[in-house]
């Protein structure tokens, strides 16, 4: 217990930032004990005085904004190029000019905080709340216009008279000498509730603020850029055009690329149609996609009419794999994608003429899946 | 020596204005203004760089770069020169700009800009402009300089609301004049940020000239206290607007590229087709990259050596910048052969000569500046 008795440290007061930079290269090299500064703001010139290395923090920022750079890139090239291509304003999927804004910032926040909580919580270990200094008649003065110049002791017995005569030679108008924090106790019980209520009281008040803010004021939109917009919304009418009409009919006498007219009137007449697609590997892949996207939620992901919306609409979807369905043609099934039937609206907006040629191919395979042959099992088999 | 590196200059400059004679008889017009056009905005972006970094000093009452001073206020007395070279630019109108003639506003792009767009409004805006710069060059470099007589504190107080003044009156004519000079080459086009592009530039320009200048006086020994932390301070400002004029760069582009707008992007489709588009590249890499990388480091950034470097690639760059915005409104793919060298040789003489002779009329410091002392004892 004699550890408690000893000196922490040996404080000098100084009135300007010269006298303390004057008495450092004064005391420096006459005691074999640390140096260290305290001052109400940055002083220049103090780093070099006292003679500290460089700091490690200008490598961490690299290191850290690299770091994040890279994260960046990775992030973007996996959401944009692989997870989830969206094409956007009609580029490229990998467009790098798109990436550049948030490869900037991401490596700017990165860097920011390696610095800011580097500096703070790895190289000066703040908070340091035991800090014996804070414990000083001083620190008053040395956060308001007074500087301090402290011997400190890094375990070692420090000599106080010595160190005072010393620190008054180089010119210190008063001496304290500061005593170490007392030894740290288990933290109370009474404490330990305080805090743990305290943040189920801000979480409370969080959620609340929130729950009520929004029933109170719902119609409070913190930006409305994007949403009021001079733009067209389908079924609406718009004075630029003579009919007063915002839809436009297609160009009279013309069809689109990739969309001929589809000209049969009823199923009857469909029968005759002919999948035009050979039934390829590469064209059943494109009908599973295109049947597992539009289809599948009604029909089912096997065709047999229990898709995952049937339960919510307590409607009963056709079951393609099973009875009269199996005995339509493949231009009975095309009429209904393009058409609808009861209560299925038509898909000739969603589907393009191939991908809907596609998925009467796949239904084919969803049916024969059913009752499959050893032979499509074999390598090669179609 | 130093009167023997001052007959190789003369000697470079009068060579220089032979070819541009030369150039002027014998070369394709276009060529020849879009030259002269190039060169004289080359120094005047650098002395409203330098000029700027003036007002910024007093604006937040800077100390550690009053001992520096006197170089960005010798580079900018620039302006003078290529103001009057501003108006002799005048006479380019019908050869280079496509808005002079009837043909021209045939398109209602330009059409609609015509009231803008007009030889009595273009050189209106050109004097008012050339007269505001002299003006601002008057009043904040004349006075600093006739302080070195008088040591009137006051100067110091009128500099200060001078200051930002100027730099309303900068960010105006800097937009009109990257405008006029340099967009209206291809009138159909526009870019609300293309100012401040053109002031990214300028004020990088300015900066690399002023540590140039500064690096090359305290050799020859006549800015004595400058040391090694005020060149930090500049190395300082180098590293940071590389990165603001590549971001400003980057934000036009992106925005143009994301719109895709036709009367937009035809500016870079022809700024990015073949060889254009390696000068781009070549721009980004040394005037963004390569700088950048450099001078990360905090001892480099006070090495006068590496500092040096850094100092007269930008400007390079600053003049390949220029080139690659210029240049391809006269068609055809990048050139440089004897007019383009001619052009260099005379203006880059003759600004040396000019601002030389700028600095040898007086002291290399603010003297009379009672803030001088506690710039010299500026430590980091």
């Amino acid at each position: 217990m004699k550890r408690t008795q000893e000196a922490f440290s040996v404080l000098g007061i100084f009135d300007t930032p010269d006298a303390l930079i004057r008495a450092i290269g004064e005391v420096k090299g006459k005691t074999g004990h640390r140096l260290e500064a305290y001052t109400p703001y940055p002083v220049h010139g103090l780093d070099r005085a006292l003679g500290y290395r460089k700091s490690p923090i200008g490598g961490m920022v690299f290191v850290m904004g690299f770091i994040g750079a890279v994260s960046a890139l990775v992030l973007e090239l996996w959401t944009s190029g692989w997870d989830y291509p969206l094409v956007t304003a009609g580029k490229p999927v990998l467009s790098w000019e798109a990436f550049v804004p948030i490869l900037f910032e991401i490596t700017v926040l990165f860097a920011a905080l390696a610095a800011g909580l580097g500096m703070l919580l790895l190289l000066n270990r703040l908070p340091a709340l035991r800090h014996p200094m804070l414990r000083t008649r001083s620190m008053a003065l040395l956060t308001r216009d007074r500087f301090g110049l402290a011997v400190e002791s890094a375990g070692e017995p420090l000599d106080t008279e010595a160190l005072a005569a010393l620190l008054g030679k180089a010119g210190a108008l008063e001496i304290e000498v500061v005593e170490p924090s007392p030894a740290r106790g288990p933290a109370s019980p009474t404490a330990l509730a305080t805090g743990l209520a305290m943040i189920l009281l801000a979480c409370l008040a969080a959620a609340g603020t929130t729950y009520w803010g929004i029933k109170l004021f719902p119609r409070v939109i913190p930006m409305v850029h994007m949403l009021d917009q001079p733009r067209l919304d389908p079924q609406s009418g718009s004075p630029f055009f003579a009919d007063g009409s915002g839809m436009r009919p297609p160009v009279e006498g013309t069809v689109s690329q990739g969309a001929p007219p589809y000209l049969p009137r009823s199923r009857q007449e469909a029968e005759g149609l002919v999948n035009p697609l050979p039934g390829t590997a590469a064209v059943f892949r494109r009908g599973r996609a295109a049947y597992d996207t539009h289809c599948a939620v009604c029909h089912g992901l096997l065709g047999n009419g229990e898709g995952s919306l049937t339960a919510a609409y307590g409607a009963r979807p056709t079951r393609l794999t099973a009875g009269a369905a199996r005995e339509l043609s493949d231009g009975a099934i095309y009429h209904v994608i393009v058409t609808g039937k009861n209560a299925m609206p038509p898909y000739a907006s969603d589907l393009t003429e191939d991908e809907r040629w596609a998925a009467v191919h796949y239904v084919r395979v969803l049916e024969r899946a059913l009752d499959a042959l050893d032979t499509d099992f074999q390598e090669g088999a179609r | 020596m130093r009167g023997n590196s001052r007959q190789v200059t003369m000697l470079a400059g009068a060579l220089g204005l032979a070819g541009v004679a030369a150039a002027f008889f014998f070369s394709a017009r276009e060529r020849f203004w879009i030259n002269w056009v190039l060169w004289f905005l080359f120094l005047l972006t650098t002395g409203l760089g330098s000029l700027f970094l003036v007002a910024l000093e007093h604006v937040v009452g800077a100390r550690w770069s009053v001992p520096l001073r006197r170089v960005p206020e010798t580079l900018a007395s620039l302006v003078l020169p290529m103001g009057a070279a501003a108006l002799v630019a005048l006479l380019s109108l019908g050869t280079l700009y496509p808005w002079t003639s009837a043909e021209g506003l045939r398109d209602p792009l330009v059409a609609g800009k015509a009231a803008w767009l007009n030889e009595p409004f273009f050189a209106l805006r050109v004097a008012a402009c050339v007269l505001l710069w002299a003006a601002s060059y008057r009043v904040l470099a004349g006075g600093s300089r006739r302080q070195d007589r008088t040591g009137d504190p006051r100067f110091n107080r009128r500099a200060r609301r001078f200051a930002p003044l100027f730099m309303v009156i900068l960010g105006l004519t800097i937009t009109v004049t990257a405008f006029d000079w340099i967009s209206s080459l291809e009138p159909a086009w526009y870019s609300d940020i293309f100012g401040v592009y053109v002031f990214a530039g300028a004020f990088l320009a300015g900066l690399a000239a002023t540590t140039l200048f500064a690096l090359h006086l305290r050799g020859a020994g006549r800015l004595d206290g400058v040391g090694p932390d005020h060149l930090h301070n500049l190395g300082g400002f180098l590293f940071a607007f590389t990165v603001f004029w590549s971001y400003i760069g980057f934000a036009q582009y992106m925005l143009m590229w994301y719109a895709n707008i036709p009367e937009e992007v035809f500016w870079y489709e022809a700024r990015l087709e073949g060889a254009w588009g390696g000068i781009l590249l070549a721009l980004a890499v040394f005037h963004f990259l390569v700088p950048f990388l450099v001078l990360i480091p905090r001892a480099v950034k006070s090495d006068p050596r590496v500092l040096l470097r850094v100092s007269l690639l930008m400007l390079a760059m600053h003049w390949l910048d220029l080139y690659w915005m210029l240049f391809p409104s006269i068609g055809g793919a990048p050139v440089f052969g004897w007019p383009e060298l001619s052009f260099a040789l005379l203006f880059l003489s003759g600004g040396i000569l000019w601002v030389r002779r700028i600095m040898d009329g007086g002291a290399t410091m603010p003297v009379g500046d009672p803030f001088l002392r506690e710039g010299l004892e500026f430590r980091l």
